[in-house]
């Protein structure tokens, strides 16, 4: 075991004991980065090696010298007796979609390439403040568009740990695929339709999405801005509890942040779920997509190994005393992607128009002296096909001749979508469930270049996630197995408004109940092999 | 001649004069300084930063609603209307759309007899279409093949208020801007100046037969920035459509743009379609929740309105029209003068004659704040009172104004002090009489052989020789006793 493959609490322990240093942990995680990560992703789009085949790919930017000069003064102060913070020592990556001063802040497209963000995001601001240790910025899908991380401006995009085949996950694939291959313990990605969850399933860690309005989204670049979710990415579930806990409260910059103190997350979260009831939904066990050839939506049940992994689960928390209630119904989950390819693109056309050219990231440099044409010129090249495709669907169901058919529907749509989590949660309601228990996604990581190109195809892998992203309820992905290709599977906890701690506190017992298990023995790929 | 009605609607942006910006901390107003001075990441929309509101803004805004009788919303929303312009940051602005703070209202517009075509004032009820919390644009200069942009003006809290097409003159027009100016600054919300763009108007002007109901095309006029170039405007441009349709050509719904030097239209450009702003609630902000108890906090000292004072002023110190109008022109004003004939107790329409003659120009001359001012209502007052009891005399009265104002002493200190007092012992005023009269020998010769009218000029012998305080009245007496 080396020092960066150790949990994040772990780490705080040691550095407080004097056992270890930040700046040997700050070492130890570079070195990590040396050896499995490859090359950052850069515009220059260079062929891809066999070597790069093999590598993670998880950053763009590296902020090594920051880090370390950061982890001698998080050691000074240890030194001197002064407090250093509840992570201090505590390395941790950040999805490269939040501003932090100084760094190139580049949402993974070249139009953004150039800029230097003047001010932190606040999430990011509260883990430093908290004595935690930025080493640098992580890959991502173009503007967090996409659930495979292969749209990034920025090449090679990431590779899963656990099979450098196959795709990360997205559009955190840089943050989970860092935190699996023990480059750092914990990272800060943003959920958006399971853009956390997702890859967290797909790389084998812990992935949570908070409560809309739990974490502050100051510094979030916007993707859409009524979904977007700020959240921790751990490889245990008390470490993401610990970086909730120090990222999550009001923020004066932020309106839609909940002026409501978050609750202690670690107290209690050894307890068990004796007495919890637990629900399972038929409807989080099949898929509905779209028919490629005649557009009719189609329905087909899961692969039996990802039902089995949920259903083993909920055996597992059954025989240490929770309430398993079977057939909680979700009718609505199957509007989830449609609604959110309306909602989401709308949102997101209007958020991109600030990448005009005007006043920072790329300017076209043909010459013209027509405004229109700088506009057209700089956007063209600057953007990527992932935010062209939305800007086009956001443009055409918000016209005023659509936005009645689409717009207004899909709001209604979320409206129920809502109130399906409402009825199960109400505590004088039929269900009054704790926790609903979930797949996290329909399949296991897929092959590279597999699903890339179908853009509705892609986006149909957060079909199971983008539910609580519409309803503003948190949830939390958690490793439970390997599937028969070695592959992580994720299971999903979803919870009521504000009921992190009660999510923490299941995910904690079936970490606790599956502890010896086989499965948690197995490394990922790139890390095997070593001692 | 056909008889034609001009049918005016205007559109009107106002500044609030809060000390910060809309959705950030940074200064408001920059009208004095250099530009991109007062801008910040989240006025210049850098990618990731997130508007927050400014509660003062719904507080200015909620006090101009009220005061146009318009219903207040309880809940109401922000919205973002989409389009591309470089001094328009984000590529949005912020605005409310269809469930804005206020939802109707009116002014009901008293029309002076100077301002009507019949010479005989009247009352116009304008209707309030649209009332909304926004922020302001950056400015563009465009020059020498370059544009540069100031974003200071980003963030800028506005409330647009357009009105429904309910006036019918040039000058209606212009009472209209002239009524909001004085509303905006009682009520202390905008500096409400028009050369400064505190105050921004459009003008939809349509003409139509007399007697017709339908609204025929309308052009827009832009870029108007004085009370009196909106008359202008509006008047050349309903010159300009009577002429046309006499012709027999249609009005097409041009923009035309005022050029102030010229004092001419200019066509911007013409109107085909709306543009589709593709509105949609704006998901960073929450919902204004307007609930009684801040409502009632902020309405708790929302002050009788100019127009309310001004016919009360007719009514209870029986003021003709035009003193009740200079009088609550300004509120400062009005308290002033009211105070004034509180303490007093006599003759209001004297308080009114010395207020509008001669305080008025000290406190236009000097700039003087009538609420600051050492000349309190109750020093002007009081100056009144020693005049009507003939302890000093109305020129000394007069003088006494500038002394009082810069001295900041009492009116009655500064007579005894200064000896100001008028002189009414017979025999000190009788001994100067006779001293004239001995002096002009002609003179008196003149009137005994009949030419009375020359006691005024003993008077005013007696009046120089004794610097003013002569009891004029005594003194006239003791000369025709002695020339008798």
């Amino acid at each position: 075991m080396e020092l960066c493959d150790l949990y994040a609490l772990e780490l705080v322990r040691l550095v407080r004991n004097r056992e270890t240093s930040a700046v040997e942990i700050v070492k130890s995680c570079l070195e990590r980065i040396s050896q499995v990560d490859g090359a950052s992703g850069s515009l220059e789009n260079p062929q891809i090696t066999d070597k790069d085949k093999e590598s993670v790919h998880a950053f763009i930017s590296l902020t090594d010298d920051a880090a370390l000069k950061q982890a001698v003064e998080v050691d000074r102060r240890l030194a001197a007796g002064e407090d250093a913070g509840v992570l201090a020592g505590v390395p941790f990556t950040v999805k490269d979609i939040f501003c932090v001063k100084d760094t190139f802040s580049t949402a993974a497209s070249k139009i953004l390439a150039n800029f230097k963000a003047p001010y932190t995001a606040t999430p990011v601001k509260r883990m430093q403040d908290a004595g935690a240790i930025m080493l640098g910025k992580v890959n991502l899908d173009e503007f967090t568009y996409g659930s495979s991380n292969e749209s990034s401006a920025f090449q090679p995009s990431p590779r899963n740990p656990w099979n450098t085949s196959r795709v990360p996950g997205g559009s955190s694939g840089g943050s989970t695929a860092s935190v699996a291959a023990g480059e750092a313990p914990l990272s800060l990605g943003t959920d958006t339709a399971g853009s956390i969850r997702q890859p967290a399933a797909f790389c084998g860690v812990v992935g949570v999405k908070p409560t809309y309005g739990r974490v502050s989204r100051y510094g979030l670049i916007a993707f859409a801005s009524s979904l977007d979710c700020p959240g921790p990415v751990a490889r245990s579930v008390k470490d993401a509890a610990a970086m909730l806990q120090v990222i999550a409260g009001a923020d004066e910059h932020d309106a839609t942040a909940a002026p409501l103190p978050a609750p202690d997350y670690l107290e209690g979260i050894d307890d068990g779920v004796k007495g919890m009831r637990i629900g399972l939904s038929p409807d989080y066990f099949r898929i509905t997509y779209p028919d490629p050839a005649s557009g009719e939506l189609l329905s087909q049940p899961l692969p039996p190994e990802i039902e089995r992994a949920v259903r083993d689960a909920a055996e597992k928390l059954a025989a240490n005393g929770a309430e398993i209630i079977e057939d909680v119904p979700m009718p609505n989950t199957r509007f989830g992607i449609p609604a959110y390819f309306v909602i989401s693109r709308v949102e997101a056309a209007s958020n991109l128009h600030r990448y005009d050219g005007v006043k920072f990231g790329l300017r076209s440099e043909v010459p013209t002296l027509d405004l229109k044409e700088m506009y057209k010129f700089t956007r063209n090249q600057g953007f990527g096909l992932q935010p062209k495709l939305r800007i086009l669907m956001g443009m055409y169901v918000s016209a005023a001749q659509y936005s009645e058919q689409y717009y207004r529907r899909a709001l209604q749509v979320r409206t129920l979508m809502r109130r399906d989590f409402e009825e199960i949660f109400e505590p004088n309601g039929k269900y009054h469930l704790d926790a609903l228990l979930t797949p996290t996604t329909p399949t296991t990581a897929f092959e590279m270049a597999a699903v890339y190109g179908d853009s509705v195809l892609m986006q149909y892998a957060d079909q199971l996630t983008v539910p609580a992203n519409h309803a503003g309820v948190p949830g939390i992905s958690l490793p439970a197995g390997l599937d028969k290709d070695g592959l992580p599977i994720g299971i999903q906890l979803l919870g009521a408004d504000y009921a992190e701690k009660t999510l923490f506190r299941v995910a904690r017992a079936y970490e606790m109940i599956t502890e010896t298990e086989e499965w948690r023995k197995v490394k990922p790929e790139v890390l095997r092999g070593r001692s | 001649m056909t008889d034609y009605e001009a049918i005016i609607g205007l559109e009107t942006h106002i500044q609030l004069n809060t000390i910060t910006k809309v959705f950030c901390s940074c200064k408001a107003d920059s009208w004095f300084d250099p530009p991109n001075t007062n801008i910040c990441p989240v006025c210049c929309g850098l990618p990731g930063v997130l508007p927050v509101l400014n509660k003062a803004v719904v507080e200015k805004g909620l006090l101009l609603a009220h005061a146009m009788n318009a219903e207040i919303r309880p809940i109401s929303f922000f919205d973002r209307k989409n389009y591309f312009y470089p001094d328009l940051p984000k590529g949005y602005q912020v605005s409310q759309f269809d469930q804005s703070l206020a939802r109707g209202g009116y002014l009901d517009l008293p029309v002076p007899a100077s301002a009507s075509p019949e010479k005989q004032a009247y009352t116009r009820r304008v209707t309030i279409w649209k009332l909304h919390i926004e922020e302001d644009a950056g400015k563009t200069k465009v020059g020498n093949k370059r544009r540069f942009i100031d974003f200071n003006r980003c963030g800028v809290p506005l409330v647009e208020m357009v009105t429904g097409p309910d006036l019918r003159t040039a000058d209606e027009a212009a009472q209209y801007l002239m009524r909001l100016r004085q509303l905006l600054r009682w009520l202390g919300i905008s500096e409400a100046d028009m050369e400064k763009a505190h105050l921004r108007c459009d003008a939809n002007v349509s003409i139509r037969v007399k007697g017709d109901t339908r609204l025929n095309p309308k052009t827009e006029i832009k870029n108007v920035n004085s009370i009196d170039a909106v008359r202008e405007a509006i008047a050349r441009e309903i010159e300009r459509q009577i002429r046309e349709v006499e012709a027999g050509r249609r009005i097409e719904a041009w923009t035309l743009e005022w050029d102030e030097d010229s004092g001419t239209l200019k066509k911007m450009r013409s109107k085909e379609t709306e543009a589709d702003y593709r509105y949609f609630r704006e998901p960073d902000l929450l919902p204004i929740r307007l609930n009684d108890e801040w409502k009632q906090q902020i309405l708790a000292d929302f002050p009788e309105l100019p127009l309310a004072r001004r016919t009360r002023f007719v009514e209870q110190y029986n003021l003709p029209e035009y003193d009740a109008d200079i009088l609550t022109s300004e509120r400062k004003l009005s308290d002033y003068y009211e105070n004034t004939v509180k303490a007093y107790g006599g003759d209001p329409k004297k308080v009114s004659n010395w207020l509008m003659n001669d305080v008025l120009r000290m406190i236009n001359e000097q700039e003087l704040n009538p609420e600051e001012m050492k000349l309190t209502p109750t020093s002007l007052a009081e100056i009144l009172k020693l005049v009507d009891a003939g302890t000093i005399n109305i020129n000394t009265g007069k003088g006494l104004l500038q002394k009082v104002q810069e001295s900041g002493r009492a009116p009655g200190e500064i007579v005894a002090q200064e000896g100001l007092g008028l002189v009414s012992d017979d025999s000190a005023i009788r001994a100067v009489c006779e001293e004239v009269l001995a002096e002009s020998p002609n003179e008196v010769a003149s009137y005994k052989a009949g030419k009375v009218t020359l006691i005024g000029w003993f008077v005013g012998g007696v009046m120089k020789k004794m610097r003013g305080k002569a009891d004029a009245a005594l003194a006239r007496k003791i000369l025709e006793e002695l020339l008798h």
